[in-house]
């Protein structure tokens, strides 16, 4: 006897998803999912943008990794508005998780949530956490061809980020090659240059989050920007 | 492992499926409708999700629970794609390279080859012994 189901199979994560996002509007904030590898510098950029957003934007983190507390450690002396998420042997944050998270945090004080995913750049991409905008983040470190490896990534995010330009001189990293691939992938994208160390770019970066807080979405289900939209 | 985290959910939907067909679902020792022979899914092209580790896990995650023994059976969903800038609909070649043949513009709307769907699941059903 063959039952014929046709359902989603991330069905329960994608209620719940659709859970936080609702939550999140009603409350005023603004979600992006922060996806990344290991070592692309997704906490060090963190904390260099609570440093310059400042008393701009009122900014809560979810930090998801595998084990230890060391970034919301290190994302705790910029804002009180941490938690981290450990995920044990899974490779990304679900929904669940993410509102566990949620609920630790007083959503009435923030205007912004920033979820720092699991350093992942294929995992990730697949569940929805209830966020407006994924923000996908390469570095100079990993190499030119990691776009065109995981043109997933490229394809559902609203942003892409490349950070530590500072390196390009000492790495083999061909930029022309890297903004080639993104483009043969998702023309127009928005992409952002810059490095957490020296600061180049950040300005633009900062500007961008400012912009998609002051658009904050009306309804549940059309994201607050359109990919391509912002910059 | 990205496998393992959608046969953890896929395990979970077919459980929740088998009892809620269950004629007395709800009591704490239901009554098996039959033995699970097999679970269809359909998986997109663009989920990166590779055939021989989802079955790997498929059979790891069920050992031991009444679902071991059944076979996972995928049917890939390809990419098609609609090109926005002129509306023609194409197959790319390479999944990740989504160049619109007719207008070489890259602007892809997918409109096939994304998400992971539990399409059926096939029961034995226990043959009755006559007298």
């Amino acid at each position: 006897m063959e039952i014929k189901i046709i359902e989603n199979v991330l069905k329960l994560n994608d209620e719940v998803a659709q859970q936080n996002r609702h939550q999140l509007r009603e409350a005023g904030v603004t979600c992006i999912n922060l996806i990344g590898s290991p070592g692309s510098g997704k906490t060090a950029l963190l904390e260099r943008t609570l440093e310059m957003l400042g008393s701009d934007l009122a900014v809560g983190v979810l930090a998801g990794d595998m084990a230890t507390t060391r970034d919301a450690n290190r994302l705790a002396a910029f804002t009180p508005h941490v938690v981290q998420i450990n995920v044990g042997k899974s490779c990304h944050l679900d929904a669940n998780q993410v509102r566990q998270g949620m609920n630790s945090l007083d959503l009435t004080a923030l205007d912004l949530l920033i979820i720092e995913n699991v350093g992942n750049l294929i995992c990730p991409v697949g569940f929805d956490l209830g966020q407006d905008v994924k923000v996908g983040m390469f570095s100079a470190t990993e190499g030119d061809d990691k776009p065109a490896k995981h043109p997933y990534l490229v394809l559902e995010a609203g942003l892409l980020l490349l950070n530590k330009i500072d390196l390009l001189p000492h790495v083999p990293f061909d930029v022309t090659r890297f903004r080639e691939d993104v483009g043969s992938i998702r023309e127009g994208i928005p992409l952002i240059e810059l490095s957490a160390v020296t600061g180049d770019g950040l300005d633009v970066w900062c500007t961008w989050l400012r912009r998609l807080c002051n658009e904050r979405p009306s309804t549940d289900k059309q994201p607050c920007c359109e990919p391509g939209a912002v910059l | 492992m990205h496998e393992a985290a959608i046969i953890s959910q896929l395990h979970d939907q077919v459980v929740t499926s088998i009892r809620a067909r269950m004629p007395d679902e709800g009591q704490e020792d239901p009554e098996p409708i039959g033995r699970l022979t097999t679970v269809h899914i359909r998986v997109g092209e663009l989920e990166h999700l590779d055939d021989e580790v989802m079955n790997t896990v498929w059979k790891a995650y069920t050992m031991d629970t009444f679902l071991h023994g059944a076979d996972l059976e995928i049917m890939t969903i390809p990419l098609s794609v609609a090109c926005r800038q002129c509306a023609h609909e194409y197959v790319p070649e390479d999944p990740a390279i989504l160049l619109c043949p007719q207008c070489h513009h890259i602007d892809p709307d997918v409109k096939q080859g994304t998400g992971i769907i539990l399409h059926s699941i096939v029961i034995d059903e226990p043959v009755e012994e006559t007298a």
